[in-house]
């Protein structure tokens, strides 16, 4: 992998001039593809029968004002279902810093469970916001 | 602004960070950077090379005629007035939530976009900036002779002031997002503006402005600058400008709060830094939860700050067959040397800000009163995610800057080493440099990469 990606760097070292770090190069893939993916929190039955499943569950425990995880980290793939699934003894939101974000209401009751996608890749903070703690990072990667 | 308090955005302005570069483009933009140092050191030239003397290449007689234009510069400055007051307009009565433009404007627009044209350009604040421009409304009549002049002693050093609050507000206040606390944040700088013009007359902008200060120290590394002897704009090497970067107590300073800032930010990220505020932030005494989580975010922005300035200053002076006099001035003349790796890293850290962030903000400010407007057609579907969306292509840019920053550094400072640095001392004398700025590359690496 190391050699493989010698070759890209080693032309942009030479190719890039300095004013070209403020200018990026033209896309090599559109971003039209993502759009396909934008109906959020869809129930995973969408999903082709077959299809490999590369859902994210994530259990979040959230008691006596402490929340569990904390600042985990956790990998999901864009396009695909990304889970919560909730225990809380206390009414809260959960924010999913995303594109497109994602707010849940969170309910003082067992077994609540929130579903959705992101559709840009990028390291995706979901955030607990009345506790104010970060639950987990979602590193999300393109298909 | 009583609604409900925002949730704390990354950044201020919420949406998914970049996904950290892997191990291989970290180790090979490393590998890239050691080499082509010692390439630098090894193979180097003897007698100094840049010159801000030198003529460049001059630009048609209209270019400079346009530049120097009071219409057009009046027009420009007018143009950006009318672009504060309508970023103004959406602030105030725009939605209040995560929908404002506030943030974009102000986080990314300004502070990164500056650096860009800053860049391409030149010091192009210094037409734009608005407080200039208000300034210069309400005195038109009188001249300033009430003015005390400006202290020379304090240098850059408010500006510095200035550029740490700005990232203090970003990076580690309690509520990077809030509306109230950028707004606070403004109030804070105009007033600060006219008060201090109205003592020391304009020359404060030049000094005091941070934006103004980030903007002219960026703008070393832009390819156009004026032939002083002709009066006429000229291309040339950027290498030929950069010594011209003024060295005034605070200079190094500057710098010191952009780099250390930027390499702060990625640290502030990791999954340890988090956890270790999470826990002990309750532990700060009379400030609470959040409070006390800002209070120990603004004891390590600041290591990193000062960890930054002192490297430098350290690594400036560490040469022999100097007098004290001369080893004193030693940090201030290699400063500019600097910048190119502060361009480098904050392009690599803020370049996907910029672009898709950029597209946000631009989007919110065509319907700046969430009233569907769409303005000039555009709407948040216009909005083209392209770097996040090839994240290949995204970490060869990022390393690619770090990488050529890096080396427009190491080329200018051992450059201005054979100015400053005697006959005899000039290789061991610039070791130390080279060193620190290895490592200032490789830890910005390794944040990029993720720790």
């Amino acid at each position: 992998m190391t050699r493989l990606s010698l070759i890209p760097i080693a032309v942009a070292a030479v190719g890039l001039s300095l004013a070209g770090c403020g200018s990026p190069s033209t896309p090599s893939a559109g971003p039209s593809e993502t759009t396909e993916t934008s109906s959020a929190a869809t129930p995973s039955a969408t999903l082709p029968v077959g299809a490999p499943n590369t859902e994210t569950v994530i259990t979040v425990t959230i008691s006596g004002g402490v929340v569990t995880p904390t600042n985990a980290e956790e990998q999901a793939v864009v396009g695909q279902p990304i889970v919560l699934e909730v225990n809380s003894d206390a009414p809260d939101s959960i924010h999913v810093h995303s594109v497109p974000a994602h707010t849940f209401d969170v309910a003082a009751r067992p077994d609540q469970r929130f579903e959705f996608t992101v559709d840009v890749p990028g390291q995706v903070d979901v955030e607990l916001h009345d506790l104010n703690r970060t639950i987990v990072t979602l590193t999300v990667r393109p298909r | 602004m009583t609604q409900a308090t925002e949730t704390v955005l990354a950044h201020g302005v919420g949406g998914s960070t970049d996904l950290p570069i892997p191990l291989n483009y970290a180790l090979v933009g490393g590998v890239w950077a050691l080499i082509l140092t010692f390439a630098v050191v090894a193979v180097a030239w003897r007698t100094p090379k840049f010159d801000p003397a030198k003529p460049g290449r001059a630009l048609p007689g209209w270019v400079t005629v346009a530049v120097d234009s009071p219409i057009l510069r009046g027009v420009v400055a007018t143009v950006a007035l009318v672009g504060t007051v309508w970023v103004g307009v959406a602030a105030i009565w725009g939605p209040q939530n995560a929908d404002s433009a506030l943030p974009g404007a102000f986080y990314v627009l300004l502070w990164v976009g500056l650096v860009a044209v800053s860049v391409l350009v030149g010091p192009i604040w210094r037409v734009v900036s608005p407080v200039r421009t208000v300034w210069r409304l309400l005195r038109r009549e009188r001249a300033e002779n009430g003015t005390r002049g400006y202290p020379p002693r304090l240098g850059y050093w408010p500006a510095a002031v200035g550029l740490f609050a700005f990232v203090w507000l970003e990076l580690a206040s309690p509520d990077p997002g809030s509306l109230t606390a950028i707004k606070i944040w403004l109030l804070v700088y105009a007033v600060a503006m006219f008060i201090g013009a109205a003592a020391f007359g304009t020359r404060w902008f030049a000094r005091a402005d941070p934006f103004e200060v980030y903007s002219v120290t960026v703008s070393r590394l832009a390819p156009f600058r004026r032939n002083h002897q002709t009066g006429r704009i000229v291309i040339g090497n950027p290498l030929d400008q950069l010594p011209t970067m003024p060295v005034r107590p605070g200079t190094v300073a500057v710098t010191a709060v952009l780099l250390g800032s930027t390499a702060f930010d990625s640290f502030s990220q990791s999954k340890g830094f988090r956890n270790f505020v999470d826990r002990n932030g309750a532990a700060v005494p009379l400030l609470g939860d959040s409070g006390g989580a800002s209070v120990l975010r603004t004891a390590a922005l600041l290591f990193f700050v000062v960890a930054v300035g002192v490297s430098f200053w350290a690594a400036a002076r560490a040469t022999g067959g100097v007098t004290r006099e001369q080893r004193r001035e030693l940090p201030g003349r290699l400063a500019h040397s600097l910048i190119p790796i502060v361009v480098g890293y904050i392009f690599a850290h803020y370049l996907s800000y910029l672009v898709e962030r950029g597209q946000e903000t631009v989007v919110r400010l065509a319907d700046p009163l969430a009233r569907g407007w769409n303005l000039l057609g555009l709407d948040s579907g216009d909005v083209v995610y392209v770097l996040s969306m090839n994240p290949a292509l995204l970490w060869t840019i990022k390393v690619a800057c770090v990488v050529i920053g890096h080396v427009v550094a190491v080329i200018a400072a051992h450059d201005q080493a054979l100015r400053v640095i005697p006959v005899g001392h000039q290789l061991t004398g610039q070791l130390a440099m080279m060193l620190v700025m290895v490592a200032y590359t490789l830890t910005g690496l390794y944040l990029l990469f993720g720790g």
